[in-house]
């Protein structure tokens, strides 16, 4: 399965459903896949995508979508544990899983040394976790993950493929054009 | 009034309703609090830098949130600062217990105690020290009201003077 054609089939499934990602190739092909007011794209603070969508999915009704990798959340495994403490019902994480640092020289991670991103979350209490190696497979328990409470967390291992530009996104209006479709009142200014 | 009960008022009255922390014998004071108040929902992280994380989705989504952390636990979250909460300019208050002041028993809390305002200030971030009940409520509230209009992170700092330190 390749990230870019996937993150694409992932938005053709979406409505107004908000939808953070992590930094890096996987922010860019969001952008490139479709620019959305709910995007909301991470360009640091590695590590946080999850518990970025964690603290959404505590906040409003709607299902919350997590594009994180498998090098960031091994730095955050924590997050796993409070994501089954906390246990909300419309948080879906998705962990783009190629076993590696791509961006950083394509040194190999601990999931391509054994560790289970879907045992983890397991272990940590969240019962539908579950593995996926083809976009059909992921199309399908995304839909129905659309459509049950969670939370869900779905390891999706991909393959190495070439980088797409960088998006030219600006953090400050981002955040803000995603936050203007959740309050009522715009924030006053002056 | 207690002080404790000063800063969960001063909370509700900038609907700051999701507090994200990891657990302070200090501040255990307030969070005791807001654990029983049903306004608010208390997210007990597993490191600091999460717990930023979980208060930045919370604004994004248009939910005020602050986190609660020891001084050592700043230090586990720079980078979330840096990387996340300045550039997104993202308003979360820090409610900081500074270990390493007068009184500390333990030598690994001293220099990450001694060194979080000057961290901050290299940030830009603005801080205010909380050290007495004195005028304790017009502080915070004053200093969660500049945080929303400058929206930008914005730490308080709490000492023993305060809270009474921790003493084993």
């Amino acid at each position: 399965m390749f990230r870019y054609s996937a993150t694409k089939r992932i938005i053709s499934n979406l409505e107004r459903e908000p939808v953070v990602s992590n930094l890096g190739p996987t922010s860019d092909e969001l952008w490139h896949a479709s620019d959305r007011d709910r995007n909301f794209y991470t360009y640091g603070s590695m590590g946080l995508c999850s518990s970025i969508a964690l603290g959404m999915a505590l906040s409003c009704d709607e299902k919350v979508i997590s594009l994180d990798g498998d090098g960031s959340i091994l730095m955050n495994l924590g997050t796993v544990a409070t994501i089954g403490r906390e246990s909300p019902a419309n948080l879906i994480v998705i962990v783009w899983d190629n076993e590696q640092w791509a961006q950083t020289g394509h040194q190999k991670s601990h999931t391509a040394f054994g560790t289970d991103l879907e045992m983890v979350a397991r272990s940590n209490g969240i019962e539908k976790s579950f593995t996926v190696a083809d976009e059909e497979e992921l199309d399908s328990i995304l839909l129905q993950a659309l459509n049950e409470d969670g939370p869900w967390f779905i390891v999706a291992k991909i393959e190495d493929e070439a980088y797409l530009s960088v998006a030219p996104v600006e953090p400050e209006y981002t955040l803000h054009r995603f936050r203007q479709t959740f309050v009522d009142n715009p924030e006053r200014v002056g | 009034m207690t002080w404790a009960q000063t800063i969960a008022d001063a909370l509700k009255e900038h609907e700051i309703s999701l507090i994200a922390y990891v657990p302070d014998s200090s501040i255990h004071q307030v969070t005791k609090i807001i654990d029983k108040d049903k306004y608010f929902h208390l997210v007990s992280a597993t490191r600091e830098e999460e717990a930023l994380g979980i208060a930045a989705g919370a604004y994004a989504t248009g939910r005020n949130a602050a986190v609660f952390m020891q001084s050592s636990g700043f230090g586990n979250s720079i980078n979330a600062v840096a990387g996340l909460a300045i550039p997104s300019r993202i308003p979360i208050p820090m409610f900081i217990n500074l270990r390493g002041e007068h009184g500390e028993f333990n030598i690994a809390q001293v220099t990450m105690g001694r060194s979080t305002r000057p961290i901050l200030d290299v940030l830009g971030i603005p801080h205010y020290t909380l050290d007495s009940e004195e005028r304790l409520g017009e502080k915070v509230k004053g200093a969660l009201k500049l945080c929303y209009a400058s929206r930008e992170p914005l730490a308080l700092c709490m000492t023993p003077l305060l809270h009474g330190g921790k003493n084993v």
